[in-house]
């Protein structure tokens, strides 16, 4: 339980991390709240030889309104996130899934950053952020450049981030028109990690029929996905519980779905349909 | 846990047999292997750096190869262990030729414990599978170029290629 040896350094801005990373691409690892490296460190799982901790960079967390998008920095805790009222008002499935993560604890260290960079395949972030089509800015030595998040999930623990990046702040389209979200998840018992974790981001038609649907989903996979077969049956629907019934099969199409001791591949690709099923129909219920 | 796949090399069932039993090409294939060495006739001693995103660690241990039918079948047996924990499984491996193409049907048992199966075992699996992509991968390429012929190198090839492909984004990015 005590971790091998390593160098800490704080930066103070993000060009100094930048640069601290830079000076060791094999060896440094960004720390941010720390709840998924400290605990693989403790283990000897992981062994940076330096860690660069921007969690003390006040600047990187934020959330705030900027013409048609919200803007969240990288290091905005979980917490932070539950607890926002612009989020609450205009974005509210961001509010609802930092309020499924982990327990208080985690909330008030981890950083939606440092989920979205570790990409635990359980983790609860890529989800809604899959859902909401978020865009991520990235800043490394060469400058910044910006992944859409379907692109930013490569594989298990695989992010797009290239060695040197550092994930600086995350980018979401305002919703708008009749629109109605949720996050449906199940913990599991002991970690709180997503066993099965349905983002659903829904906008209606005047008619109350489905214009679109978008939904992420996080456990299932070796990565998060959006289930682009189900979307698409939804779409046109009434959203009746036969439509969605017909569309919540496609959610494990073209997905190997993970086995561990908890869940079985088809128990767990069960449990995928059910809860967007009810997701689908927490959000419809919520669109004013 | 049982693992099983199947992954389609474009090469002949010999060449691609030869490539699955010669521990040079193995060496180069197997993601994160340092060293194998010929124990026996049909066994090997091996250092394997196994791991994804910043969860690394150091394997030590033997393989043996066994049942060997040329050019059909084989069973691999593993077994190391290292400061993470310790594996033991086998895989028996069915080569099948479809024209040009051979499937490799792959199907085998691992057991994981130690450190890495108590905190880990949730993501042992995708570790397996994304493991078993990159060598069915490499192996592809590798099982294209003929007996004796200079093998393409992985680790360069897929970092210029990463780095190609990285540069193209940001080029179209910039538009």
């Amino acid at each position: 339980m005590i971790p091998a040896q390593f160098d800490y350094q704080a930066p103070a801005t993000l060009e100094e991390a930048v640069s601290l990373l830079a000076s060791d691409l094999d060896g440094a690892k960004i720390l941010a709240g720390g709840h998924s490296l400290i605990p693989a460190m403790k283990l000897r799982l992981a062994q940076p030889q330096l860690l660069v901790d921007i969690a003390r960079i006040k600047s990187l967390a934020y959330i705030r309104e900027e013409g048609d998008r919200i803007l969240i920095g990288a290091t905005t805790t979980h917490y932070q996130l539950e607890s926002s009222d612009l989020l609450k008002r205009i974005c509210p499935l961001l509010s609802e899934c930092a309020k499924s993560i982990g327990d208080v604890q985690v909330r008030n260290k981890g950083t939606i950053g440092g989920s979205l960079a570790h990409s635990d395949p359980a983790g609860d972030w890529p989800a809604a952020i899959l859902a909401l089509g978020a865009d991520l800015v990235l800043v490394g030595p060469n400058g910044e450049r910006t992944v859409k998040a379907a692109d930013f999930f490569l594989d298990l623990l695989t992010t797009d981030l290239q060695p040197g990046e550092i994930l600086r702040e995350v980018r979401i389209q305002k919703p708008e028109g009749r629109f109605g979200e949720a996050y449906q998840k199940v913990p599991h018992p002991a970690s709180g990690f997503a066993v099965v974790g349905i983002a659903v981001h829904l906008v209606l038609n005047d008619d109350n029929s489905c214009k679109s649907a978008a939904i992420g989903v996080t456990g299932v996979g070796s990565k998060a996905y959006r289930a682009p077969a189900v979307e698409a049956a939804l779409a046109g629907t009434n959203l009746d519980d036969s439509a969605i019934a017909a569309a919540v099969k496609h959610v494990c199409d073209g997905i190997d779905p993970n086995v561990d001791l908890y869940a079985s591949s088809d128990y767990r690709c069960h449990l995928a349909e059910v809860h967007t099923r009810r997701a689908l129909q927490a959000a419809k219920a919520r669109v004013q | 846990m049982k693992l099983e796949g199947t992954h389609q090399i474009e090469a002949p069932r010999e060449r691609v047999y030869q490539a699955l039993v010669d521990p040079e090409v193995l060496q180069r294939c197997i993601p994160g292997c340092e060293r194998l060495e010929r124990t026996g006739e049909n066994s090997f001693a091996a250092t394997i750096r196994a791991g994804v995103g910043s969860i690394k660690g150091v394997f030590d241990g033997n393989v043996r190869l066994e049942d060997l039918r040329e050019p059909e079948h084989f069973r691999i047996v593993v077994e190391g262990k290292g400061a993470p924990g310790f594996l033991k499984g086998f895989g028996d491996l069915n080569l099948e030729q479809e024209e040009n193409i051979t499937n490799v049907n792959y199907s085998g048992d691992l057991q994981v414990g130690g450190t890495i199966a108590s905190v880990g075992q949730r993501m042992i699996q995708g570790t397996a599978k994304m493991m078993a992509a990159q060598f069915f991968t490499s192996l592809g390429a590798e099982a294209k170029t003929g007996v004796g012929q200079i093998p393409p190198q992985h680790g360069f090839f897929r970092t210029a290629l990463r780095w190609f492909s990285g540069w193209l984004r940001r080029i179209f990015r910039k538009r």
